[in-house]
């Protein structure tokens, strides 16, 4: 009976089926992508007829492509927006709506409801807020008195206004969990520290902040990892890296250069630009964000 | 003891199996097992029963079959093409589900990959030029002669001649409905108040210019266009204005070889209109859609498109847009189509059309039992007589036995593209229908490099030349 819990084959019995899947699912497509980087592919699908010249030509083209280096730059931007606005704004909610005593539950809603909507139709929406004529904000200013209309999309601003509805979109989903965070906190911490005197800034910055270290450090590392993987929002509203391939993320410029230019090889070195860069910015994540046992 | 090891080995085989079982739903499996499973039955099968396929198809069931076109959005038979379907429904029982979307660079990717990926529809209406080579060269769809092997009266109603030959194998896959041109339409409003001239028959490439300038001093912007999103008909007509209708259909082999040289001078023709601000100020940012909708709304006044868009340009003077009779025709009557400016010897009258799309039917849904016939039904009914003229309006089409064109039945914007269409000298078709869609990247997609300077029009032009050699080969 007892042998059944002892014997570690067992074990390896039952993660067999997750390990075949990511087998099959996961390696076994890494590894073909990395083929085909160097092989001379027009159709999805195939292996394509022949070897780039030089098999390394799209490494070179990676290195020299100067769309590479903007949508490089504004994946960078976006972790950056990640990390101010998405974890920031969501920190700052939590902590105010903790300090009321009503309608926690209500903020809790209202601030989570973004994240069930999908991205596309949230493209959509933020499109017609951002649209040069008759578009939303346009029609507020031009209440306010502005006559000249003002390109939310174009070249000045159009990084901006791709930043905006994703941050907006994903404050909910840290704010539910720093807010879960701030819950565990025990009640009696704070009452010692009023009866001490401490305010209410003071009791957040020396109790709250503190004990809310770890979840803070999962959020930041879920941050900075998601806007790698941001995706379906900014190629909503600036398909094709519009405008002047400004606003090209690595995984549009990937999907770009894959699905609209059918330039698959080169899509796949782009696909491996992005697991490499994966890997190294979630080694960094968990360096720089490292959790304390401290709490 | 022994029951309990036995479980847990058989549940873990059950769970392994059944994920490697989720592997085999691949896209590419069910593709390449569907031809076995229909070949082999047949092959089996005695010889009564093989020799009556059709008869099989017929007496099978109400299907669904899956259709995608182009006739949706701003089309002009949009509305046309839910009607025909819905007849044809209520005919035959079989349901379409349809997936039709507007056409656009976009939409030809979507259909290429559909088919790369073996999910394409049963039935497609699509682009009869280079556009649709792979998945000709792949074997994916069924000509028309094989169809007739087995339905003789299939497209029996076409004029042969009419129908183009797939530039792939020389081959006639696609069944033509209504034909096209591209031409200028124009808010006469928009003129009236910039004090310009309607263009006629012999406007000129200098005069458009003077007209543009005359526009924009006036507070409008002379040219409705998205350059990041469609540049698909200045491209095609800044370069016509450089050729001849003999010689446009010419692929350079080079950007400085003489036809190459034709369309980097056309690109740079764009560009010239760019600097001189004569495209919207959004133009690299803005979609289609916002375009078109300044040109509807008065704001813009001149609109190079096709002949699709008419319908469009009825619908934003309807406060139904699907209701004719709810029509503003003072509105309408602001609006006007005429010929593109020429220039050189290219005659302002030489126009871009033709009959450049058809309905194929898909190997999949022909080597399906049950949908073989519900396919062909389809598109004979969509090809019929009776449904052709409803969609080929003011263009043409290959019908053997055309009716005469009612133009009481027309709104005024058809009549005035009836009357423009009598003054053709010739119908030339799109370049950039040989120039399949990988080579078009460089000049469609980096329009707004080349305008606003990152890249000259010459580079450009051999980078797409370089991979349309790429893909000969």
């Amino acid at each position: 009976m007892s042998n059944i819990y002892k014997s570690k084959k067992y074990v390896f019995l039952f993660l067999a089926p997750a390990f075949l899947f990511m087998i099959i699912y996961l390696y076994y497509p890494f590894f073909v992508n990395i083929y085909g980087s160097f092989r001379g592919i027009k159709n999805l699908g195939t292996f394509g007829t022949k070897w780039n010249t030089p098999w390394y030509e799209n490494y070179v083209k990676l290195v020299t492509d100067p769309v590479v280096r903007t949508s490089l730059k504004n994946t960078f931007i976006m972790i950056i927006a990640t990390i101010v606005g998405q974890v920031g704004i969501a920190l700052l909610l939590a902590i105010l709506v903790d300090n009321i005593e009503r309608g926690t539950q209500f903020f809790r809603t209202v601030y989570f409801f973004p994240i069930v909507i999908s991205a596309t139709a949230l493209g959509l929406l933020f499109n017609l807020i951002f649209l040069y004529d008759k578009g939303m904000l346009n029609q507020f200013l031009e209440l306010f008195g502005r006559t000249e209309l003002i390109d939310w999309k174009g070249e000045k601003l159009a990084i901006m206004t791709m930043m905006i509805p994703v941050v907006w979109q994903y404050v909910g989903f840290y704010f539910v969990i720093l807010q879960t965070g701030l819950n565990n906190i025990s009640q009696e911490l704070y009452e010692s520290a009023a009866i001490d005197g401490a305010t209410r800034f003071q009791r957040v910055w020396y109790i709250s902040l503190p004990l809310l270290r770890n979840v803070l450090c999962t959020c930041l590392t879920l941050g900075v990892t998601g806007a790698l993987k941001v995706f379906d929002l900014p190629w909503t509203m600036f398909p094709k890296g519009m405008p002047l391939k400004e606003t090209f993320l690595t995984g549009t410029y990937m999907y770009y250069q894959t699905m609209e230019a059918k330039n698959v090889d080169y899509g796949a070195t782009l696909a491996v630009l992005i697991v490499v860069l994966g890997v190294v910015l979630s080694r960094l994540t968990r360096l720089v964000f490292k959790e304390s046992e401290d709490f | 003891m022994k029951f309990k090891n036995l479980t847990a080995v058989l549940m873990t085989a059950v769970m392994t199996l059944g994920m490697v079982g989720c592997g085999s739903t691949a896209p590419e499996a069910p593709a390449a097992e569907a031809p076995a499973q229909t070949e082999s039955p047949a092959a089996e099968a005695p010889a009564a029963e093989a020799e009556a396929p059709a008869e099989t198809t017929e007496a099978t069931g109400p299907v669904e079959i899956t259709v995608t076109t182009t006739f949706a959005g701003e089309d002009s038979n949009a509305q046309n093409y839910k009607n025909a379907v819905a007849d044809w429904e209520a005919a035959t029982g079989n349901t379409v589900s349809d997936t039709s979307a507007t056409s656009d660079e976009t939409f030809k990717t979507r259909i290429i990959t559909d088919f790369e990926t073996g999910s394409e529809p049963d039935v497609l209406f699509f682009f009869n030029g280079a556009d649709a080579n792979d998945f000709v060269n792949a074997g994916k769809v069924v000509s028309i002669d094989d169809i007739r092997v087995e339905f003789p009266e299939y497209a029996s109603n076409m004029n042969d001649d009419l129908i183009a030959a797939s530039p792939a194998d020389g081959k006639k896959y696609a069944v033509p409905v209504n034909g096209y041109w591209e031409a200028m339409f124009v808010n006469t409003e928009v003129l009236d108040a910039a004090g310009v001239e309607v263009p006629g028959a012999d406007y000129t490439w200098d005069q458009f210019l003077e007209d543009c300038q005359k526009i924009k001093d006036a507070g409008y912007a002379p040219i409705a266009a998205a350059l990041g999103n469609i540049p698909h008909y200045w491209w095609e007509f800044a370069i016509f204005n450089q050729q001849t209708p003999d010689n446009h259909l010419d692929i350079p082999g080079a950007a400085d070889d003489a036809t190459g040289a034709q369309w980097v001078a056309g690109l740079e023709d764009i560009k010239d209109l760019y600097e001189k601000g004569f495209f919207p100020d959004n133009t690299l940012s803005a979609t289609d859609d916002e375009t078109f909708a300044m040109f509807t709304d008065g704001k813009a006044a001149f609109l190079l498109d096709g002949s699709w868009k008419v319908g469009g340009i009825v619908g934003s003077c309807q406060s139904d847009p699907e209701d004719p009779s709810t029509i503003d025709a003072d509105k309408l009557s602001h609006f006007d189509v005429t010929y593109f400016p020429g220039k050189g010897n290219r005659k302002t009258t030489d126009m871009i059309g033709g009959l450049s799309m058809g309905y194929y039917i898909t190997t999949k849904a022909w080597e399906d039992p049950d949908k073989k016939a519900a396919a062909v039904s389809f598109v004979e009914h969509m090809t019929s007589d009776e449904v052709v003229p409803l969609f080929a309006q003011h263009t043409a089409s290959a019908l053997k036995n055309a009716p005469a064109v009612d133009e009481t039945q027309f709104n005024a914007l058809q009549v005035k593209a009836m009357s423009m269409m009598s003054g053709v000298t010739s119908l030339t078709g799109a370049v950039q229908d040989l120039f399949n869609g990988d080579c078009r990247v460089s000049t469609f997609d980096g329009m707004p490099d080349i305008v606003v300077g990152n890249v000259s029009a010459a580079d450009a032009v051999q980078e797409g030349i370089d991979v349309y050699k790429d893909t000969l080969e």
